[in-house]
């Protein structure tokens, strides 16, 4: 089933000169795992607002084509409608923070209170995200007398509880430290595993190489490519796009080793190290 | 973390009482030596109000707002006391200054009003959790978002504060002048308007955003994590002052 279907999707900021996404299509299907690169100011950002609808709705702006998530178009339905399908974490945990909660177990529950969740439900969903995110132990802190990683934790921590169809992360992990990435990229595959369809802005790109289905390859607003991981990784125009491929994929493009049996690098450790192995033995 | 709030955390029957009726209280104190404008009926008010603040062991915070309070009306009683209209009787002459008994007794009834609704608000802000009040008036039928902006001030602010700091800091590691005199220090002053105030206005927003995701603007009914603090009392009280207002009123039209 099409999950997100995006259509002929153009729009421009309100103080604009150009438009931010220019003509983007690309359909997503349930449970994918998807991952989206590209240089600074490439249009990710935009791309992952449109799709909870932030974008038209919050900026308003000139807008056209069609956004459609789980059979909802996001033009025609408000933002706290979408919320209840798509969740978005953002780059910036810190403001984030909701400012009216006095612990991180009471910040949790903030979206729960709004959809109207019976309490009890509520109690069982906080439990079960503070222990997916790691961050049991600081449940009764401050929510702004965490660190940054766990403030980041805890803003997906926010978003998941509310149990959406669609989570749309923009670099959910820029505060993190490596061991912490990866525990919240595996957290975040776990949950993908459970047929929620994620969609996630990231400049890691060996875990967007290890973790992610598809990528999507925007350039200056524009959809590049769309397609598997050592399918863009190997393309020979990335340096072009502001983009490096994988570590592993460009050691292994320098030494001419493809993947075997196929006409791409290998994107990942695990790949790079079957084929150069194969290639030695 | 730095709170703004003036709440102080403390074991007593005075923190126990519901925000609500607290509420009303201030309402009470302000009501009452307006219906009965006798000068024994506001002593008798303030001194019950300043008993409720021995009693939830805040009397401690209450000085500076007194001694602030007490600063400005000292200007009242010297004012009245010298120059009030039908100022008769001379109470204490020293050279050419003449204090009167009418001002002095007019100024004492202003002064006995004032603190007592400032002790009134007293009793309010310093045992309420400030979100606990909220929650109680976002329950009673106040809109959400109101709550929402007065809850998070009391967090965002001391966060501002925090982010003025170390922009101050940056600046001042990159050589510019802060500490010294007045003049040096408003110069210090200019250069952190700008990053603070755009800085919070792209904060603003992007909470907005956040927010927005979070169901902020959700039309379902909302829920609450916590359950209803019940306060077994507050309908006794509430009726009590009801009883006693309604007293005053019949006082003041038959007697």
């Amino acid at each position: 089933m099409k999950k997100i279907v995006v259509d002929h999707l153009k729009y421009k900021y309100p103080l604009g000169e150009e438009l931010a996404l220019q003509d983007i299509s690309f359909q997503i299907e349930e449970g994918e795992f998807i991952g989206i690169i590209g240089k600074n100011s490439s249009g990710k950002s935009t791309l992952c607002q449109a799709l909870v609808g932030l974008v038209p709705h919050f900026y308003k702006g000139a807008y056209g084509g069609k956004v459609i998530v789980d059979g909802l178009e996001v033009k025609t339905h408000t933002i706290a409608e979408i919320s209840l399908k798509v969740g978005m974490v953002f780059q910036n945990p810190f403001t984030q923070v909701t400012g009216s909660k006095m612990t991180v177990y009471e910040e949790i529950a903030f979206g729960l209170e709004n959809i109207g969740l019976p309490r009890e439900e509520m109690r069982r969903r906080i439990h079960e995200v503070l222990k997916l995110m790691k961050i049991e132990h600081v449940k009764d802190r401050s929510p702004f007398d965490l660190s940054g990683g766990q403030m980041q934790r805890m803003a997906i921590a926010s978003i998941i509880a509310m149990k959406p169809d669609v989570l749309v992360l923009d670099e959910p992990t820029s505060q993190l430290d490596p061991a912490g990435s990866e525990e919240v990229f595996q957290a975040i595959q776990d949950l993908s595993g459970q047929g929620i369809t994620v969609i996630m802005a990231e400049h890691k790109m060996e875990k967007v190489a290890q973790y992610c289905n598809r990528v999507l390859l925007l350039h200056e607003g524009k959809l590049v490519d769309f397609a598997a991981p050592e399918k863009i990784f190997s393309r020979n125009d990335l340096e072009t796009y502001g983009v490096a491929a994988p570590v592993y994929t460009r050691v292994c493009k320098a030494l001419g080793m493809k993947k075997q049996g196929c006409d791409s690098y290998p994107v990942t450790l695990k790949d790079a190290e079957l084929a150069l192995r194969g290639s030695l033995g | 973390m730095k709170s703004i709030s003036l709440f102080v955390e403390r074991e007593s029957f005075v923190h126990g009482i519901d925000p609500i009726t607290k509420l009303y209280y201030i309402l009470f104190a302000i009501i009452i030596p307006i219906i009965l404008p006798s000068f024994t009926i506001s002593a008798i008010c303030l001194g019950t109000s300043i008993i409720l603040l021995i009693f939830a062991k805040v009397m401690r915070k209450t000085l500076p707002v007194y001694s602030f309070v007490f600063f400005v009306l000292i200007t009242v009683v010297i004012i009245q006391g010298l120059f009030k209209p039908g100022n008769e009787t001379v109470l204490l002459q020293l050279g050419p200054v003449a204090m009167y008994k009418e001002g002095l007794q007019f100024a004492l009834t202003i002064v006995f009003r004032v603190t007592n609704i400032v002790s009134a608000f007293m009793i309010l802000v310093l045992t309420t959790k400030p979100s606990d009040l909220v929650e109680a008036l976002v329950r009673k039928g106040m809109s959400p978002r109101i709550g929402y902006v007065i809850v998070s001030v009391f967090q965002i602010i001391p966060e501002m504060m925090t982010t003025m700091s170390t922009i101050m800091d940056a600046q001042r590691s990159r050589g510019m002048e802060t500490e010294g005199k007045l003049l040096v220090r408003i110069k210090a002053f200019i250069p952190l308007l700008g990053p603070v105030v755009l800085g919070s206005l792209i904060n603003t927003k992007e909470r907005a955003m956040a927010l927005e995701v979070r169901g902020f603007n959700s039309r379902n009914p909302k829920t609450y994590l916590n359950e209803e603090k019940t306060y077994p009392n507050s309908r006794f009280i509430q009726a009590v002052m009801l009883v006693l207002t309604v007293c005053a009123v019949a006082w003041r039209m038959f007697l």
